[in-house]
């Protein structure tokens, strides 16, 4: 019997990596995989076999309605598998499925395989120290970890529409606002100057944006900065609870290096510190390291910079 | 207004040891509420004192649980209600089923509030599951709660966005940490939480048979950390200088 895997996000940014997950664990397993998009999120993009669920109300701004089109539409084709993305909104859309559906249900999952009636995967634990391994018997729903695959290429592949009819959403969205663009992308900066509580006022992050400008990188910031201080936006703090980044380098300035700070840095390519505390966990997550004051370390690799360029 | 907060008890990772092999010492580990479960309950506390009340606090855990439901009662929290069971030994759904039976057993609740995820396991899937099992409006990773009446108006922090949201109350909502600093208690309120009453309920008396282990995790490992730790020390101009050469040798300096 051929395993069926289904590929589902409420964000179009994510749907073509969640599918291009289903994709590969599917056809390891020889097994086939279906895209299952919201008729209000935009087009699906790639897949061979695409469904589009439309509903009376709004279901891409109702985790609640969105989940309960996708058990409708579960309990009618049964897949094995309903992988979905793991961000905010999907993750209370897998938990509601896995109760509608009484199946098991694993979220951040990443390097996610089939075998033996089961899916098996790892996740991160204990803000990072430690990787465990899970195995989700089937029939399961699995929310993948976001930001580990490559997306799929598109494909001309027509989607075939579902009425699911009307779904209950207990909440009511008032109103949305998009946070800020353009001032902040670390989800997709190469390079990111990162400052912490080493930092002794807020005028003073300018030498920090000075270093991420000549380098051009973005800036961001450890939790104390903006959740303690709100000396930046909450966009900026990069972190367990916060964005996770992963930039070609990571210059952290001042940060300790509490793991909930390094469990959103360690899918960066090179990590660099500058700190005055030689025993700061931040060296060991690091590559490089100067045990200095910023005060004094950013102004002279400043200088280096541009005498470098002239 | 009645306000339950759901906490878990959890290895306090920054103290947890891990061995040659890279196995983790859980045992005898120093343990501690989850992080960002003070978050919730200082939510609820400050609920309380906008709308008098009371605020139980509900956990799934071990006889050590006492030691979190402590700390939350120490925090302001009026009583507790403790289920016992393991939660390493079982799943996250499970869990919630524990959890939405205790709630139901002992509520009516206005409003039940939880974490976005715990600081161990860090899942996220235990407060909407919560919410699904008990039938109520769910809003989750909340930055902002305001409740009027028999409504509440939730901001909730996306990725990408922040909602306003609208929900009637009884409601279940996680919050995130920066949704308001969470107080110390003093030392009298620390003294004092001993004797606030805690009740204790057998997983299997409310839900026959949840006492069986259904733990979805084969085994934990400490992740390689395979960075190179080059440090270098000296006066600013010349550490400067190797760490900028480094990162050119590493080809991620802009050219």
């Amino acid at each position: 019997m051929s395993v069926s895997v289904w590929a589902f996000s409420e964000s179009p940014s994510v749907a073509n990596e969640v599918a291009s997950s289903a994709s590969s664990i599917a056809r390891a397993a020889g097994g086939s995989f279906t895209v299952i998009g919201l008729d209000d999120s935009g087009p699906l993009l790639a897949g061979e076999e695409k469904v589009v669920l439309k509903s009376d109300v709004p279901l891409s701004t109702s985790p609640e309605a969105a989940a309960g089109a996708l058990a409708k539409f579960a309990r009618e084709e049964n897949p094995d598998v309903v992988l979905v993305g793991s961000t905010r909104d999907g993750k209370e859309i897998a938990s509601r499925l896995a109760v509608k559906l009484g199946r098991p249900c694993v979220s951040e999952v990443f390097g996610a395989s089939l075998g033996n009636g089961t899916l098996q995967g790892k996740r991160n634990v204990f803000a990072g120290k430690l990787v465990a391994e899970v195995a989700v018997p089937l029939p399961c729903v699995v929310a993948l970890k976001v930001g580990t695959t490559s997306a799929l290429p598109a494909s001309e592949a027509a989607a075939r529409e579902k009425a699911m009819g009307s779904l209950p959403s207990k909440t009511k969205l008032l109103e949305m606002r998009e946070k800020q663009k353009g001032t902040v992308d670390l989800k997709g900066a190469k390079l990111i100057v990162a400052a912490g509580r080493g930092v002794k006022k807020k005028e003073d992050l300018a030498i920090v944006s000075e270093l991420a400008a000549a380098l051009g990188g973005a800036v961001g910031c450890s939790r104390p900065l903006s959740a303690d201080m709100g000396w930046l936006p909450e966009e900026h703090h990069i972190g367990l609870t916060g964005v996770t980044v992963h930039p070609d380098l990571y210059i952290a300035v001042g940060i300790s290096g509490q793991l909930q700070h390094v469990a959103g840095i360690k899918d960066s390519k090179v990590i660099a510190a500058v700190n005055t505390d030689k025993s700061a966990p931040m060296f060991e997550a690091s590559d490089y390291g100067v045990v200095g004051d910023l005060y004094s370390v950013l102004p002279a690799m400043l200088r280096q910079i541009k005498a470098r360029r002239q | 207004m009645k306000i339950a907060v759901c906490v878990k008890h959890a290895v306090d990772e920054t103290e947890l040891k891990v061995d040659a092999g890279g196995n983790p010492q859980l045992k005898g580990a120093a343990t501690r509420m989850s992080t960002f479960d003070k978050n919730a309950v200082e939510e609820a506390l400050r609920l309380k004192a906008a709308h008098q009340g009371e605020v139980v606090i509900v956990t799934v855990g071990t006889p050590e649980a006492k030691k979190t439901m402590k700390e939350a009662l120490a925090m302001g929290a009026d009583r507790g209600v403790l289920v016992s069971a393991d939660p390493m030994a079982i799943d996250t759904r499970r869990t919630a089923e524990l959890l939405a039976a205790a709630l139901k057993k002992g509520g009516p609740y206005d409003v039940v509030l939880c974490s976005e995820g715990s600081s161990d396991m860090y899942s996220g899937l235990v407060p909407p599951m919560v919410g699904e099992l008990l039938d109520l409006p769910y809003v989750g990773y909340a930055r902002r709660i305001e409740v009027s009446g028999q409504a509440a108006k939730v901001e909730r922090a996306l990725e990408d966005s922040v909602e306003v949201v609208e929900a009637p109350t009884p409601l279940v909502a996680s919050v995130v940490s920066e949704i308001n600093e969470p107080r110390y208690p003093t030392l009298i309120q620390i003294m004092q939480a001993g004797r606030k009453p805690v009740e204790e309920l057998s997983a299997e008396a409310l839900i026959p048979g949840a006492g069986q282990s259904v733990s979805l995790v084969r085994g934990m490992k400490a992740q390689a950390m395979a960075r190179k730790r080059v440090v270098f020390e000296g006066p600013p101009e010349e550490t400067a200088k190797k760490l900028l050469e480094a990162l050119a040798s590493e080809g991620v300096l802009p050219r």
